[in-house]
């Protein structure tokens, strides 16, 4: 028995003797300690069994096993514990404040970059102590609120926090107010807008500072804007810039951004990074560890609306640091993200069940954090000049059932779980009143339990209270020697134990007891986990690509139909041989040389090009930013979501190319961007690159219906002036710059123009370097649009819907427009009662290039049904009818040189379908882009069978995995139907109105 | 032909004006040399003969009797009118404009209210929709729990009364959301602990109502003499009668698995005939729906996959499944009032199924007699057969297909007048640029 040497000490004493007066008395509590006998785990790979640890006034002075032991020093005598330097707990969210109106501040409080983590952080000493018991004993915190969130600080965690560094990196999030918010942005879209012009602004305020300091006079002095300021000496002194992530697309978002403005990228993680390792950016990682619980699959159909990408991540999860490990990558964990921090240490040590190595995990704990939070030298290792953090475990940390029993900061001893004054568990023979017991004491989850036995027979021990060294508790000892309840009460000392025994009759008597053996429980961590066998498609979950496309060199398909939508019309029994991606040749019989050439039997099949969309919102993962009636500065590009399976369904229905556009919120919406459908990629690959830049401009019932915000316009005569307003000030902003750049003098000595995001796209319009299209309606609105681009010298490239330009085609016709329609819609709101279905024809024979959209996931999936429509309403021929979804839209997006058609030199996308494609009979067969098959009806199957399997099986693994105590993973359900149209986003903004 | 003829090139006329209804049918039409879809009994080239609104010939050769109209077919093809099983069709003009809407009654229990009085026989959408062969309507109202009565309408007629076909066809039900949601598309769920409260609370509403309904019928239906045992009238429980007495059918709406398993065990429970509605996770669950002879109305066939890993084509699909699993089932184009104008293309949506594997033919009857089966008007409609309605089209081809054309249509041999707004603003603006001279006609 060991009498364990407790330290009473006050941590308020110690600090607050630093600055200011000593209140009382003067404290100086001893400050030098040697831990001895324990298992150092020095820095990560290294342990030095039977070491010690000298520690004087708050620093490490010496580790070893050899370390001589200065006398004024005292021992404490670890018993083999483990030691380990204090965790670092790389992530901690501190409130902030809710507006700053001060005349220092932004215009939009989404900007408080000047904000520290310290000056806010007011910790509970719950808080405090939840972190110090999982062995955390350094807090790195962060700022959350707005999007420019403020500094993070890196702070240790003793009673009274002391702040290691204020700056440590400015922390950014994605963060929108979402509809009905108060105050732009309220979108993804304009929050990654809103984030590029920041750095742009801090650019130009620092500049403009700059030349005021250095030109006081004849410069007009600016606003002072803290945060600018801030933003612009933080980014130019490499201060890292730490991005809040959802998941792998936004990290990809971040490394964008990150190059665009060269910043040194931090990246807090989301947990699903090893879904596109390969593509993650070699940028320092903060980790959650929360990984999802089990999904509630008994009911087979609750278990429906799992999706599978939902039921693999409950298995690849725990991966995910290990993965990420075994890349390479430099990340520390955090349990920021876990709803009970206590599951940190389960989570973490499933990861190491999973393949994380130790080593890799204390890194992550201690010298990587350290690291990059530019504290190597002081945090992170058990060594002599570090700052004596440490962490105190009855065995190795990682393995999950070990106990933290105390953690050292800054050299005083937080106890966590202290050891007992005496040890009780273990076997005893207990005597009392001639009778002799055997007595088992176990320790358990709440404090003590055990059973009292003689002979065979044997009781539960009811209640039992440890107090220091004394012992009480109660047994039902009726069914062994009909006693009643007895109660016994003792002191317990080193091996032995005696006190009174008190009978149900009343009566009492002396017991004495015997520690025959201390069998302390072996804390072995029994629970079997592997990593998991499944493999990663891409995107994950149903219908991912787990190989690349398959992508011949050369293509021949023999004896189609092929409709060219060029000037070969229809082709009957034509072969068509494509090369390299391109179209090669188109020709009866055309014979191959024996080879690698793919032959396609096109027997009866028909070849149209890939069709094409011009207004689509498929993975989009926002679509509007409503708040201001100009959003110029936004563009789709930065929101693409390349898991949305709209993509894989869309190539499932012939098409390969989309328009996506921005929704129609207001006048002048965002930058579209023109995408081919390859499925399975990432990143800026769905691009088509050589499709010029876009804008979405939007007139009528929806711009001027939007009014939860009170915002102008609120009729077709305002939506014309906020258009007009927006070229006038772009026209006046071109000015400045022109005027600037082209004097020496003013580029050296005058504060120079903004650069503004916004009014650069309305000057790209004006330039013709950036197409627009307008979602319009009526015949009054377009007519004024054609006009107000002829007034600023640019040429609308699509009006979209477009449902009365058939009453001014000639107009449009003129102007050279072309138009984008619905084939056949409706009545669904005021402005479209006088929409017909001759729509498309009345246009076409006025001259207008008139394609068919589809506004809607769904409807894209069937572009040649639509295309059938023109010949029913209006009777326009099979082969033009057709041209509504392949060349004409591509002439739209200015995109028609390369897609479109079936000509010579263009890409290889082109659709095979089983019949006509304008018979509602046929259906697509294959699907390719640039010589490379995204889609075919074999292939298909092949998903279908593959995805049905892995449901299956994991299923399967789910019922028979056991019950952790996490909370099950709540269903997707519907969500994977992101979008349907625009007018259920109409609807949406109609109700956002009320 | 000379008569079809007349009738193609006077069409500029026709649609210069509004729409007239059809006179009453005067004197007998023979319609020769055409091929005739019959749906129950084949197809026939040949004749098809109706008078005083009822077919009362088919065959391949009918001797033109006196007094007949005789319109030879040219090859041309006829077919009975498409059925809407279910629709907002005439409840609803503009979607968007909340005053032309009728459908929605406030209110979570409105078992008395009833369609065919709220519906328009001058809406503009009706024209539209006759153009393409639609020619009767099941139409119904939409909101609450208990949503009121559906009519069976013919998209023809001077008034609703007119119109009405058959009516009541049945009570309508939105089933209640099984699960529960995380997060909607924009974000705003009510807290789960609330969805179940609501859920569990409809639940139990649906439980009440055939137990009220059936006391209340007890009480107005037992004669007696006593002037103590009268019980006054009350129109909600009124209307609700016919159900628990299993004479009209319950349609539920209701498309998830568990919707549809919950649903047909109330019926069951609560002994009351039920059809599902939208159905389109019906396939998961062919064999309780055969097994307790539940018809589908599977609304919408080109939807998206209910769920991200279904496959691309499951709803196209789907009318397939029941078929081959034998549910009676037939197809229907979404039958929310503000799909209510896109209800001229319900063949693209038996299209849709055929071309994903459904039979031809069977596609064709999943708009037609199928569709009559189901709502219980098959005596008098949805094929071609003697004694039946005289409700049919003429078209230029395979009404499946888009391209198509319907040339002619009668409701009960009343010639329907062809045009609708959509051809009247066509040649309006034909002749603006007749005028303009980009058109040379």
């Amino acid at each position: 028995m060991k009498i364990k040497i407790t330290i009473f000490l006050s941590a308020l004493a110690i600090l607050s003797a630093q600055v200011g007066p000593a209140k009382e008395l003067h404290r100086n509590p001893p400050r030098a300690w040697a831990l001895t006998n324990a298992t150092i785990h020095a820095t990560p790979g290294k342990t030095i069994e039977s070491g010690m640890v000298l520690i004087r006034d708050g620093m490490i002075k010496s580790v070893g096993t050899k370390v001589k032991i200065p006398k004024q020093t005292t021992i404490i005598d670890l018993d083999g514990k483990h030691v380990y330097a204090g965790f670092i707990e790389s992530w901690l969210d501190v409130s902030t404040i809710k507006k700053d109106s001060s005349v220092q501040a932004h215009w939009n409080s989404n900007m408080r970059a000047y904000l520290k983590a310290a000056d806010l952080f007011h910790p509970k000493k719950k808080e405090l102590k939840e972190l110090r018991s999982l062995g955390f004993t350094t807090v790195h915190i962060t700022p959350k609120g707005g999007i420019f969130q403020g500094s993070s600080s890196l702070v240790q965690l003793g009673e009274i926090p002391k702040v290691l560094s204020g700056n440590i990196a400015q922390v950014i999030e994605y963060a929108a107010g979402g509809w009905g918010s108060s105050e732009y942005p309220t979108s993804l879209l304009g929050a990654i807008a809103f984030i590029r012009q920041g750095f742009y602004d801090a650019d130009w305020y620092g500049k403009s500072i700059d030349i005021l300091d250095k030109y006081p006079d004849g410069n007009e002095p600016i606003q002072t804007d803290k945060s600018l300021g801030i933003l612009f000496s933080d980014k130019n002194s490499q201060q890292p810039f730490i991005f809040r992530t959802k998941n792998e697309v936004y990290i990809d978002r971040s490394k964008k951004i990150a190059n665009e403005f060269g910043l040194k990228l931090w990246i807090k993680g989301n947990g699903y990074e090893y879904r596109r390792i390969d593509e993650m950016p070699a940028s320092f990682l903060v980790i959650p560890l929360n990984y999802p619980g089990k999904p509630e699959v008994v009911d087979p159909h609750h278990a429906l609306q799992y999706s599978t990408e939902q039921l693999k991540h409950w298995d690849m999860a725990p991966d995910n640091a290990a993965k990420l490990a075994d890349a390479g990558f430099q990340f520390a964990l955090t349990s920021s993200e876990l709803k009970k921090k206590k599951d940190f240490r389960k989570n973490l040590a499933r990861s190491i069940r999973r393949g994380l190595s130790k080593a890799d995990a204390l890194a992550a704990l201690t010298t990587t954090p350290a690291k990059e939070f530019g504290q190597s030298k002081r945090l992170g290792k058990v060594a002599p000049g570090f700052i004596a953090n440490l962490v105190i475990t009855d065995g190795n940390y990682f393995d999950g059932k070990s106990a933290v029993k105390a953690v050292w900061i800054d050299g005083n001893e937080y106890e966590v779980e202290p050891d007992p004054l005496v040890s009780v568990a273990g076997d005893w023979t207990l005597k009392e009143n001639g009778n002799e017991w055997a007595l088992k004491l176990n320790k358990s989850p709440k404090g003590f339990d055990g059973k009292i036995s003689m002979g065979e027979k044997s009781i539960k021990l009811k209640t039992v209270n440890i107090e220091q060294d004394r012992i009480t508790f109660s047994v039902d000892a009726d069914t062994i020697l009909q006693m009643g309840i007895t109660r016994f009460k003792g002191t317990v000392g080193e091996g032995k134990a005696s006190g009174q025994v008190f009978y149900a009759d009343g009566n009492s008597a002396n017991w004495t007891a015997i520690l025959d053996s201390t069998k302390t429980q072996k804390k072995k961590d029994r629970k079997k986990e592997f990593a998991s066998d499944l493999e990663l498609v891409f995107p994950d979950g149903a219908y991912g690509l787990d190989e690349d496309v398959p992508s011949p060199k050369t293509i021949l398909i023999n004896d189609a139909t092929i409709w060219t939508s060029g000037k070969k019309g229809v082709l009957k029994e034509y072969d068509i041989l494509f090369q390299n991606g391109k179209i090669k040749k188109i020709a009866k019989n055309i014979s191959l040389p024996r080879g690698n050439a793919l032959i396609i039997d096109g027997t009866g099949k028909h070849v149209t090009p890939g069709l094409i969309d011009a207004h689509s919102h498929m993975a989009g993962e926002s679509i509007n930013e409503g708040f201001e009636n100009v959003t110029a500065e936004v563009r789709m590009r930065d929101v693409i979501d390349p898991n949305d399976v709209a993509i894989y369904r869309a190539l499932a229905g012939g098409l390969t190319t989309i328009n996506l556009l921005h929704g129609s919120a207001n006048p002048i919406g965002g930058q579209n961007v023109v995408m081919k459908l390859r499925w399975g990629s990432f990143s800026d690959e769905l691009i088509f690159n050589q499709a010029p830049q876009g804008i979405k401009f939007a007139l009528g019932e929806n711009v001027k219906r939007v009014r939860s915000y009170g915002r102008y316009p609120e009729t077709r005569m305002g939506v014309e002036q906020v258009i007009r307003d927006a070229f006038m000030a772009a026209r006046d902003y071109k000015k400045s710059w022109d005027t600037y750049n082209k004097d020496v003098k003013l580029k050296r000595s005058a504060i120079p123009p903004r650069r503004d995001l916004e009014l650069d796209a309305m000057v790209e319009i004006m330039e013709g370097k950036r197409l627009v299209h307008s979602h319009s309606y009526r015949q009054d609105e377009i007519l004024m649009l054609t006009r107000i681009a002829e007034d600023y010298g640019f040429t609308m490239a699509t009006f979209q819907h477009v449902l009365e330009g058939y009453k001014v085609a000639e107009r449009l016709a003129e102007h050279g427009a072309g138009a984008s329609t619905f084939s056949d819609w409706w009545a669904y709101k005021y402005e479209v009662v006088d929409a017909i279905p001759y729509n498309g024809t009345l246009m076409t024979n006025a001259g207008v290039t008139v394609s068919f959209n589809s506004d809607s996931d769904e409807l894209a999936r069937r572009m040649n049904l639509e295309a059938a429509k023109a010949v029913k309403y209006g009777g326009l021929n099979e082969a033009d009818a057709l041209k509504m979804v392949t060349i004409n839209p591509a002439k739209q997006l200015k995109i028609d040189q390369y897609v479109g058609s079936l000509e010579i030199g263009k890409d290889a996308d082109f659709t095979i379908w089983s019949g006509h494609p304008l018979s509602s009979y046929s259906i697509c067969e294959q699907t390719w882009i640039e010589g490379k098959q995204y889609f075919s009806l074999e292939q298909d199957q092949y998903f279908r069978q593959r995805d049905a399997k892995l449901r299956n099986d994991l299923i399967q693994k789910i019922l028979s995995s056991p019950d952790n105590g996490d909370k099950p993973m709540k269903p997707e359900g519907k969500r994977g139907n992101r979008f349907d149209s625009c007018n259920a986003m109409e609807a949406y903004t109609m109700e956002g109105g009320k | 032909m000379k008569k079809i003829l007349f009738l193609i090139l006077s069409s500029t006329l026709i649609f210069a004006s509004d729409q007239i209804p059809g006179a009453p049918q005067k004197h007998p039409i023979l319609l020769k040399n055409g091929v005739i879809h019959t749906i129950s009994n084949g197809v026939i080239h040949g004749s098809i003969l109706f008078d005083n609104g009822k077919i009362t010939h088919v065959g391949e050769f009918i001797a033109p009797q006196n007094g007949a109209e005789v319109i030879d077919l040219e090859g041309k093809h006829v077919y009975p009118g498409f059925i809407a099983a279910v629709s907002g069709i005439g409840l609803v003009e503009i979607n968007a404009v909340d005053v032309t809407n009728d459908h929605s009654e406030r209110g979570d229990f409105n078992p008395n209210v009833r369609a065919n009085v709220a519906y328009n026989p001058d809406s503009e959408i009706i024209p539209t929709t006759r153009s393409n062969g639609v020619l009767i309507a099941n139409v119904v109202p939409a909101s609450g729990l208990v949503s009121g009565q559906s009519s069976i309408m013919m998209m023809d007629g001077w008034t609703w009364e007119d119109a009405t076909l058959s009516h009541p066809s049945g009570l309508h039900i939105n089933w209640p959301q099984m699960g529960t949601r995380t997060r909607g598309r924009y974000g705003r769920t009510p807290p789960i602990k609330k969805q179940i409260e609501r859920r569990n609370k409809s639940l139990k509403a649906l439980d009440d109502i055939i137990k009220q309904s059936r006391a209340y019928a007890r009480l107005r239906q037992t004669k007696s003499r006593s002037a103590e045992n009268y019980h006054d009238e009350d129109l909600r429980w009124e209307s609700m009668i016919p159900y628990v007495q299993r004479k009209i059918p319950i349609y539920i709406h209701a498309n998830e698995v568990r919707q549809i398993d919950a649903a047909v065990h109330w019926a069951k429970r609560q002994d009351v005939n039920i059809i599902i509605v939208g159905g389109k996770d019906a396939w998961r669950t062919t064999d309780l729906l055969v097994e307790n002879k539940i018809p589908v109305i599977y609304e919408g066939v080109t939807a998206l996959p209910s769920r991200r890993y279904e496959d691309y084509d499951q709803a196209y699909k789907g009318p397939l499944l029941l078929q081959k699993a034998g549910v009676q089932f037939c197809i229907a184009s979404a039958g929310s009032a503000g799909a209510a104008y896109r209800l001229r293309n319900l063949s693209n949506q038996a299209a849709m199924a055929a071309a994903y594997g459904l039979p031809k033919n069977e596609a064709l009857r999943s708009i037609t007699l199928s569709a009559a089966e189901i709502l219980g008007i098959d005596k008098q409609v949805g094929s071609l057969e003697s004694g039946k309605d005289a409700t049919l089209f003429i078209s230029n081809g395979d009404p499946l297909e888009i391209r198509t054309t319907v040339v002619q249509a009668y409701i009960q041999g009343r010639k329907v007048d062809m045009g609708d707004r959509h051809k009247m603003l066509f040649h309006k603006y034909q002749e603006k640029y007749r005028q303009l001279r980009i058109l040379n006609e």
